[in-house]
């Protein structure tokens, strides 16, 4: 780095003076003059910077220099579609939930995994109106070891979806828009999941475990 | 359905950790493109960079347990990205440079004769953010590229603001001498 530039950059060869420079001939800093402008505060001028064509030159210069830095941090970069998709059917692969209902008929066995109980119970529970976000758990107690192995100690192990032929104990963590009778929230997702799991998936004893934990304003959803 | 509401971060690793997968899907949901971005960003390869961002939502997830509360799980998510893109450039893969603007992402609005331009330019800052030693790139990345403040560029890179500072001098001197012809 060279000392301080003799005269306002006007062309290519004094920017790279201006780059190699430690400071300009006012005594300005060029890292401090481009920290200012590469953060947007180019036209954003101190009290030295209004009366200093130095400064002002040097402001200029660097504020198109980086132009080009502050579109590309600008433009989007969406996510890969599918990616989050692809994420948790591997996280599913670790956990590994392999819990079943099962019926038998005349024709055959059915079994339907206890995450898609989990799941319907879920769509089920965040229908209900006051739901704001519900969350269904699939993870079964005697899988609980293994999960805790592949992922990280359980704080309930006894918790989840645990389905056993035609029985299931579901877990639904909801949170509810402030202001609604949270009981009788709760209340009605118990009886709305349990009639669509009898319904849909021909479950013959549902417990329906709901844990209201959260309250939402709108403001939280502004 | 209706939309998702906004629900903290916080809740979410907390159900997370309770064993709602849901909770975390929404997690990944909520910061896919960030991962993405930071990763395609640093290692300038669409599918090393994809591979960066899902490997990292897998190692937080497995991690879970280690995340702590007081702190923010985006900028635990960078530490991790950032790391993991470190690694993966490290290994000495060879990383094709592709365009920072995706495609579908581009201005509609924009002309053609524009867009090429903004093409080229976009070309230009990604070989010149490729030729940045890895930790000068990682931090124009953290702080211009996605607005990280100094203290969390340091928290993130687990530096001091005064080494962030430092690394951003030097970086902002070398890009701009090769953005020059930009002008």
């Amino acid at each position: 780095m060279t000392g301080p530039v003799g005269e306002p950059p006007d062309d290519r060869q004094s920017i790279r003076e201006l780059l190699d420079a430690a400071s300009l001939p006012c005594g300005a800093e060029v890292d401090a003059l481009f920290e200012q402008v590469a953060d947007g505060h180019a036209t954003d001028l101190d009290e030295h910077q209004r009366d200093c064509v130095h400064c002002q030159a040097a402001l200029t210069e660097l504020a198109l220099l980086w132009a080009p830095v502050s579109d590309t941090a600008a433009a989007a970069v969406p996510a890969p579609a599918g990616m989050t998709a692809a994420v948790m059917s591997q996280i599913r692969v670790l956990v590994r939930d392999v819990w079943y209902t099962l019926q038998t008929t005349d024709m055959g066995v059915i079994r339907i995994a206890a995450r898609i109980v989990a799941a319907l119970a879920r769509d089920t529970a965040r229908s209900v109106p006051g739901v704001r976000v519900a969350l269904g758990r699939s993870t079964h107690s005697q899988l609980a070891a293994l999960a805790e192995k592949a992922t990280f100690a359980h704080r309930h192990p006894q918790a989840a979806v645990g389905v056993l032929g035609r029985t299931a104990v579901v877990d639904l963590a909801v949170a509810v828009q402030y202001g609604e009778p949270v009981h009788e929230v709760a209340r009605t997702i118990q009886q709305q999941v349990i009639t669509s799991l009898r319904d849909s998936i021909g479950l013959q004893t549902v417990n329906v475990n709901v844990t209201v934990d959260d309250v939402i304003t709108d403001e939280d959803q502004a | 359905m209706r939309p998702e509401p906004a629900v903290s971060d916080g809740y979410l690793v907390a159900r997370a950790r309770d064993g709602y997968l849901d909770a975390y899907e929404m997690l990944v949901q909520r910061h896919s493109a960030m991962a993405y971005r930071v990763a395609l960003r640093l290692c300038g390869d669409h599918h090393d960079a994809q591979d960066i961002a899902q490997e990292s939502f897998i190692v937080a997830w497995q991690r879970l347990d280690r995340f702590r509360e007081d702190s923010s799980f985006s900028t635990w998510l960078y530490q991790i990205v950032t790391r993991r893109a470190l690694n993966k450039i490290t290994r000495g893969r060879v990383t094709d440079l592709v365009d920072l603007l995706d495609e579908s992402a581009a201005d509609p609005g924009a002309e053609p004769a524009v867009q090429t331009e903004q093409n080229l330019k976009a070309d230009a800052v990604s070989d010149a953010l490729a030729a940045l030693p890895f930790p000068q790139r990682a931090v124009v990345v953290l702080h211009h590229f996605e607005g990280l403040s100094y203290a969390e560029v340091a928290e993130v890179t687990r530096s001091s603001v005064p080494a962030v500072r430092s690394h951003l001098y030097r970086a902002r001197r070398t890009l701009g001498k090769r953005l020059e012809e930009w002008r």
